[in-house]
C-alpha cells in the first residue's frame, strides 16, 4: 500500500462517490467528496489534495474545464479521470487536458490502488524535479542574491555540508560574502536553533584574542574585573565562525588546534577545563595553503579546519548577478533614504555591468548607497555613478572609492564588528529575533588603535582643530574597516550617511582627491 | 443473480458495513433518479431526462448493474435526439430494468449476509 494521501473525489452521483470513498478509506487514504466542479476547485485550493478522482460530466462545468482551471491556478495535483467509456478517444482527451491517468467504471479496489499509486508516484517525481530545478535556478539563498553558475555551485556546497558537523573553510576575495556563507551554513544546519558567533581574528588585538575565544576569569589580567564568557561558550551547540583566520597569531593557533581536536579549553586565568560542542567555520581572503607554506599558518590546524572548502567567486565572475544585486540595493537604500529611485537607465546598467568591482559586493553596495544618498529621481543615470566606476573595464582601482565617498549601511557582507558578533536564534530570551550583538568590549579598542596608529602620522593626543580630528577619525575608521562605511560608522557610533556626507564635502572642498 | 457479478467483487473489496451503505445509496439513487426521469418525461424536458438518465447510468455502472446502465445510456442517446418522442416508453423500460436490478441486489445481499464474515474461521 502506498503512503496515505489526500484524495478529492469529484462525483455528482452519490453511489459512485460513496463507493470511491469506501475503497479509498480502505486503502488508507484521506478522502473528501464534492459534487461539482466549482466545489472541487475550492477544495483543491484549500485542502491541497495529492490526487483528484474526477468524473467528467458535472452539474456546473465539466472535468476538462476544471483541469484547465486547476492548471491556471498553479494547483499541482494528480488527476485521475473516471470514465464509463473505455475508448482511446476518452483517454487521450483526458490526458491532453492534464490527467495523469484514467480509470473505467466499474473499477475494483485493486485497480484503483494501482492507478492511484502510479499517479501519486508521478506526482512525487514531478515535485522532486521541480525542487531540483528550483535549487538549480534559484537566485536567492539565505542572505545571498545571485543566480550565476559559480554561486549555484557555492549554494550547493553549503547546502550539502550544512547537515554535518564537518568544518567548513570559506575562501574568497574581500567583499564576496564570506560571513554570509558562514551564516548560511549555520542557518541551513540542525544547529540553526543555537547561536552563530562570528569572531574577526584580524580585528582583535593579539593579546585579547585568547580571551575573546575562550573567555577569562576575574583577575586574569589587568582590567579583567569579572568573569567573562568567550565565543567558544557562546557558540556551544551552535557555530563558531572565525573570520580572517589567517591573521591569528601562531601561539593562538596552537590553542585553537587543541580546542578543535578535543572540544575543550580553559578560560584565560583558569585551570578549569570546559567542554563545548561547536561547529567550526573559518574564512580567509588569502590562499590558506600558501599561508601554510610561508609558515604563517600551522599545517596541522589547516588540515583540521580545511575539511570542506567553499570558494566564493569574485563579483566580476558572476555575470548578471551584478545588476541583480545593484537593483536589490537600490530598492533597499531608496526606501531607507526616502528617495524615489525605481531603477537604472540602460547606460547606468551598462556601466555597472562593465566595471570589474575589485571590492566585490561590498563595493557595489557602497556605490549604490553613494548614489542614493547624493541624488534623487526615478532612474539612476550614468552621471550619478561615481567616476571611478564609469572607467572602462579592467581599470578597477578600488583605492579611488573611499575618496569618492564610499558609503553603505546595514547588511554588508562580512560586516563583522571587530570582535565577536552573536546571531541568536529567534525567540531566545534577552535577544530579539535573529538579534546581533557585540559580545565584547573590543569595539572601542578597535577604533582607538586604528586612530592612534593611523597613517596621518600624528598621535591621537595632539591638539588639532576639531574638524581635522573628525576627518582623521573617520578616515582612520575607514582604513581600518577596508573602506566599509557601515562598519566604520558603527565603530564611530554615527550614521553611515553622516560619513558619506562628510566625505562628499571634503572632496568638494579639495580636502580629498576626486574619484 | 442477474448481471450483478460486480457486486460480488464489491463484497470482496468492502467491509460488510460499507457494502450495505453503498447498496443503500444505490437504492436511493435509483428511486430519486427514476422519479426525476418521470418528472422530465411528463414535462417533455429532454435535457432533464438525459441528465437523470446519465446519473442513473453512473450509479448503475458503479455497482456493476450493467443492464440498467446500458438501458440508461440508450436513453441518453435517443432522448437527446428526439425530445418529444418515446420518453414515457423509455421511462417504463428503465423502471422495469431498475426493478430487476434492485431485486437482484436484495437477493445478493440476503445471500451475502448468510455467508460467514470475511476472515472468520470456517
Amino acid at each position: 500500500m502506498t503512503a496515505p494521501a489526500r484524495v478529492l473525489v469529484v462525483e455528482d452521483t452519490p453511489t459512485q462517490a460513496q463507493l470511491a470513498r469506501a475503497l479509498l478509506v480502505g486503502l488508507g487514504h484521506e478522502v473528501e467528496l464534492v459534487e461539482s466542479a466549482g466545489a472541487a476547485l475550492a477544495a483543491a485550493r484549500d485542502w491541497r489534495p495529492d490526487a483528484i478522482l474526477l468524473d467528467i460530466e458535472l452539474p456546473d462545468y465539466n472535468g476538462f474545464e476544471l483541469m484547465q482551471r486547476l492548471h491556471a491556478e498553479g494547483i499541482e495535483t494528480s488527476v485521475i479521470v473516471v470514465t464509463a467509456n473505455a475508448s482511446i478517444n476518452a483517454a487521450v482527451e483526458a490526458m491532453r487536458a492534464g490527467a495523469v491517468d484514467f480509470i473505467v467504471k466499474p473499477y475494483a479496489k485493486a485497480r484503483l490502488a494501482v492507478t492511484l499509486a502510479n499517479a501519486l508516484e508521478k506526482r512525487a517525481l514531478a515535485v522532486q524535479l521541480a525542487s531540483v530545478k528550483a535549487r538549480l535556478d534559484r537566485d536567492r539563498f539565505f542572505g545571498f542574491i545571485g543566480g550565476s553558475a559559480p554561486m549555484q555551485a557555492a549554494y550547493r556546497t553549503i547546502e550539502s555540508v550544512a547537515a554535518s558537523k564537518a568544518s567548513v573553510f570559506i575562501t574568497g576575495e574581500s567583499g564576496t560574502g564570506k560571513e554570509l556563507a558562514a551564516e548560511a551554513v549555520h542557518r541551513a544546519s540542525p544547529r540553526a536553533g543555537r547561536n552563530f558567533v562570528a569572531l574577526n581574528c584580524g580585528a582583535i588585538p593579539r593579546d585579547l584574542l585568547e580571551s575573546e575565544v575562550f573567555g577569562h576569569v576575574r583577575g586574569a589580567f589587568t582590567g579583567a574585573s569579572a568573569d567573562r564568557e568567550g565565543a567558544a561558550r557562546l557558540a556551544d551547540g551552535g557555530t563558531l565562525f572565525l573570520d580572517e583566520i589567517g591573521e591569528m597569531p601562531l601561539e593562538m593557533q596552537v590553542k585553537l588546534l587543541r580546542f578543535v581536536q578535543t572540544g575543550s579549553y580553559s578560560p584565560v586565568g583558569s585551570s578549569r577545563v570546559e567542554r563545548v560542542d561547536v561547529r567550526f567555520v573559518c574564512a580567509t581572503n588569502r590562499d590558506p595553503m600558501l599561508e601554510v607554506q610561508a609558515g604563517r599558518f600551522r599545517e596541522d590546524l589547516y588540515y583540521r579546519l580545511y575539511v570542506v572548502p567553499v570558494e566564493l567567486p569574485p563579483l566580476r565572475a558572476r555575470g548578471e548577478d551584478v545588476l541583480m544585486i545593484a537593483r536589490h540595493f537600490l530598492t533597499q537604500f531608496a526606501r531607507e533614504e526616502k528617495r524615489g529611485f525605481q531603477g537604472y537607465s540602460a547606460a547606468a546598467e551598462q556601466a555597472l555591468a562593465a566595471y570589474s568591482w575589485p571590492g566585490n559586493v561590498r563595493q557595489l553596495q557602497n556605490v549604490v548607497r553613494n548614489i542614493v544618498v547624493l541624488h534623487d529621481g526615478e532612474r539612476v543615470e550614468l552621471d550619478m555613478i561615481p567616476r571611478a566606476v564609469r572607467r572602462p573595464a579592467g581599470d578597477g582601482e578600488w583605492v579611488a572609492m573611499p575618496a569618492a565617498a564610499v558609503v553603505s549601511a546595514g547588511a554588508a557582507p562580512e560586516a563583522a564588528a571587530p570582535s565577536a558578533r552573536v546571531l541568536r536564534p529567534a525567540g531566545e530570551a534577552g535577544a530579539g529575533s535573529g538579534a546581533i550583538s557585540g559580545a565584547s568590549s573590543g569595539v572601542s579598542s578597535g577604533v582607538s588603535s586604528g586612530v592612534s596608529s593611523g597613517a596621518d602620522g600624528e598621535g591621537a593626543t595632539a591638539v588639532v582643530p576639531l574638524a581635522v580630528m573628525e576627518r582623521r577619525l573617520i578616515l582612520a575608521a575607514l582604513r581600518q574597516t577596508n573602506q566599509d562605511v557601515p562598519r566604520a560608522a558603527a565603530l564611530l557610533e554615527i550614521n553611515p550617511s553622516t560619513v558619506y556626507r562628510k566625505l562628499q564635502s571634503w572632496r568638494a572642498g579639495g580636502l580629498l582627491p576626486n574619484g | 443473480m442477474g448481471d450483478l457479478g460486480f457486486a460480488a467483487q464489491l463484497a470482496e473489496d468492502l467491509s460488510a458495513e460499507d457494502l450495505r451503505l453503498v447498496l443503500t445509496v444505490f437504492r436511493t439513487d435509483v428511486q430519486r433518479l427514476s422519479g426525476a426521469l418521470g418528472e422530465a418525461a411528463r414535462a417533455a424536458d429532454p435535457a432533464g431526462f438525459r441528465r437523470a438518465a446519465h446519473g442513473l447510468a453512473g450509479a448503475a455502472g458503479a455497482v456493476g448493474a450493467g443492464l440498467l446502465e446500458q438501458a440508461c445510456r440508450r436513453v441518453m442517446a435517443q432522448g437527446g435526439l428526439a425530445p418529444d418522442a418515446r420518453m414515457e416508453e423509455m421511462l417504463a423500460e428503465i423502471e422495469a430494468v431498475a426493478r430487476d436490478a434492485l431485486g437482484d441486489l436484495d437477493a445478493f445481499l440476503a445471500r451475502h449476509a448468510a455467508l460467514p464474515p470475511r476472515g472468520a474461521a470456517p
